[in-house]
């Protein structure tokens, strides 16, 4: 970060209270156990899951995006490589924070791995998401010296690819395989973390590089990079056409199925409000950015795709959270005696400490790759 | 190697609840976690109006989603059917309680038996405080603690682990009966081997006609349901238009 001098310490203070706050959450959630989450026997899973979800899908996304040159080798898209695949590592590092707090113990996450049940879609992602940092750590080191074309270092890269393909699809297959709980869509969710991850991956890349170009001054830049970053909107208005389809697709479904599950669905409260059918995070997060995107004008200006692309990055945050809440808004079975029939959410102050930890993780990480590692270095020859 | 099940006749079944009670003594069970447990519901309108309940418990599925779905095999079955939970392998990660279509499962939030710990007494300078009484029972909480749970399953589980009803496993290795099925005064429940044709509960289900919790989802529940309590009676009609 050395376009801005004098904001640099500040940033750094504020990531540094924020890492403090968020360990000191930590360090009250592993003493007291989950009773600080505002968590219960039927809203079982909350915002720190969310968290991960949301930060795991966004790491995917940006692995595909980096697959453009390092797997298809589009040589154009080289010289954004390197910072992309930084970026998934960052970012994925955040929804490990989020889990880890979620689980209670950073020997859960590892436990995973010494007691295996190859049938459980949660073991398939824990040990997906592992490797895939692991390789993508070995990716960009072979990036940062050098080595964008050897064997081993296309076999890193097109292994990363692979496993960030596969992870989004673990993700929704924990929820799609899930035979007590339709309102989840079953295999349908998985693809529709698959496109979410495409969707919050291309948006917080363009979102990170404009806003850390306007700032600090290091993101790629020039003429050649804003024709590339042209092609990166373009990529994220179709992922957002494509996910807005779904998204009505599947709103469509909910309001006209009389399957018993989803009647009492309807009677969810949306946790960000709603206009109808459609909930706030759906018109702020995903309609309203599309639309946007679709003009050309807001298309190509710089504060037209940072407000788009900011939009479409919260709002996948919500419209997960969303999903996650009201899969799980009514008791199950005998639960309906010692619950409400609906049962409403908002998040614990320690919970919010959760995703304040996450999100300075990876910030932090940002920050000190941006100044240390050359994210802008473009593989020579 | 038998299979076991449970047939819970709902004609004998009078809603007392011993079962429950029974069930938190004899597995040490905290306030807000149920082993057993029950649904209740009240259809018709007023006056012509009636009350239902059905006790439930973990159905040791023969295909158990909670089993399958569990990453490090904490949730596991026994050779003998039952559904067990091994707290010393569980994270914490709650997918069994997730993808339980029963609501039988539960999460330890925080340290078991919160109430046994207090040191606020009911009347101030008038009784003993709950931290008191099960100080003077030589520290273990609760007072009612009963150490036979130990062998097979820890005797408390610990906070940010999951738990559920085990069918008694640990009477069952001793050749008992599972302590809700000791306590129902009523009878109406049966345990027994499903893989013997002459057992209680295989003659059972072969002389009526039982239903099993969402059957539809292929889970296999073992709790089988007979009979139906309700004593009313109508007068032989045609309906009318």
């Amino acid at each position: 970060m050395n376009g801005n001098k004098s904001l640099y310490p500040i940033w750094l203070g504020v990531l540094g209270i924020a890492l403090l706050a968020g360990a000191i959450a930590g360090a009250f959630i592993f003493m007291q156990g989950h009773i600080l989450f505002n968590a219960n026997d039927v809203l079982i899973w909350t915002l720190p899951l969310g968290v991960y979800i949301f930060l795991a899908l966004s790491s995917s996304g940006l692995t595909l995006l980096s697959a453009l040159p390092l797997v298809f080798g589009i040589k154009k898209y080289e010289p954004f490589a390197k910072r992309l695949v930084f970026l998934a590592i960052a970012t994925l590092c955040g929804g490990f924070v989020s889990i880890g707090l979620e689980l209670g113990s950073i020997f859960h996450m590892i436990y995973i791995m010494l007691s295996p049940n190859l049938s459980s879609p949660i073991w398939w992602m824990g040990a997906i998401y592992s490797v895939e940092l692991a390789v993508l750590a070995l990716k960009f080191w072979k990036m940062h010296t050098g080595d964008y074309h050897s064997g081993f270092s296309k076999l890193l890269g097109t292994a990363s690819f692979v496993l960030a393909l596969i992870a989004p699809l673990m993700i929704g297959s924990v929820f799609g395989l899930t035979e007590s709980r339709a309102t989840y869509f079953g295999p349908v969710m998985s693809i529709y973390c698959l496109l979410m991850a495409v969707l919050s991956g291309t948006a917080l890349f363009i979102l990170y590089s404009l806003v850390v170009g306007r700032v600090a001054g290091t993101a790629s830049s020039g003429e050649y990079a804003a024709d590339l970053y042209d092609e990166f909107t373009l990529i994220l208005t179709y992922a957002a056409g494509i996910v807005t389809a779904f998204t009505l697709l599947k709103i469509i479904i909910e309001s006209s199925t009389t399957i018993p599950a989803f009647l009492v669905y309807h009677k969810f409260e949306h946790l960000f409000g709603s206009i109808g059918v459609f909930g706030t995070e759906v018109i702020l997060g995903l309609f309203l950015p599309f639309v946007l995107l679709l003009i050309p004008s807001v298309r190509g200006s710089a504060g037209g795709r940072i407000l788009a692309s900011a939009l479409i990055f919260v709002g996948s945050l919500a419209r997960h959270m969303e999903i996650l809440l009201a899969g799980q808004s009514h008791p199950v079975g005998p639960k309906a005696e010692q619950f409400p029939q609906y049962v409403q959410y908002v998040p614990s102050i320690w919970e919010l400490l959760v995703l304040v930890f996450a999100l300075a993780v990876m910030l932090l990480l940002y920050t000190l790759g941006e100044r240390y590692l050359k994210l802008n270095e473009a593989p020579t020859g | 190697m038998p299979r076991y099940a449970m047939v819970i006749d709902l004609q004998r079944c009078v809603g007392c609840g011993a079962c429950s009670i029974a069930c938190r003594n004899e597995n040490n069970v905290t306030e807000g976690i149920y082993w057993s447990n029950k649904i209740t519901e009240t259809v018709g309108t007023f006056p012509n109006v009636r009350y239902h309940y059905i006790p439930t418990l973990c159905n040791h599925c023969g295909n158990a989603p909670c089993v399958r779905g569990c990453p490090t095999r904490a949730m596991h079955k026994l050779e003998n059917g039952i559904t067990m939970h091994d707290p010393s392998k569980c994270i914490g990660c709650k997918y069994c309680e997730f993808n339980c279509p029963y609501g039988v499962i539960y999460f330890n939030w925080e340290k078991p038996h919160k109430f046994w710990r207090s040191e606020e007494a009911a009347i101030p300078g008038g009784t003993a405080s709950p931290k008191e009484v099960v100080e003077k029972l030589g520290g273990q909480a609760p007072p009612y603690f009963n150490p036979e749970r130990t062998g097979t399953a820890a005797t408390i589980r610990p906070k940010g682990v999951v738990e559920k009803c085990t069918f008694c496993d640990h009477r069952v290795a001793k050749k008992q009966l599972p302590f809700c099925v000791e306590a129902c005064p009523a009878n109406a429940r049966v345990f027994g081997d499903l893989a013997d044709p002459t057992s209680e509960v295989s003659v059972l289900l072969g002389k009526f006609h039982p239903f099993r919790l969402r059957e539809e989802i292929g889970t296999e529940p073992h709790v089988f349901y007979i009979r139906g309590y309700n004593p009313a009676r109508y007068r032989a009609t045609k309906g009318g238009v």
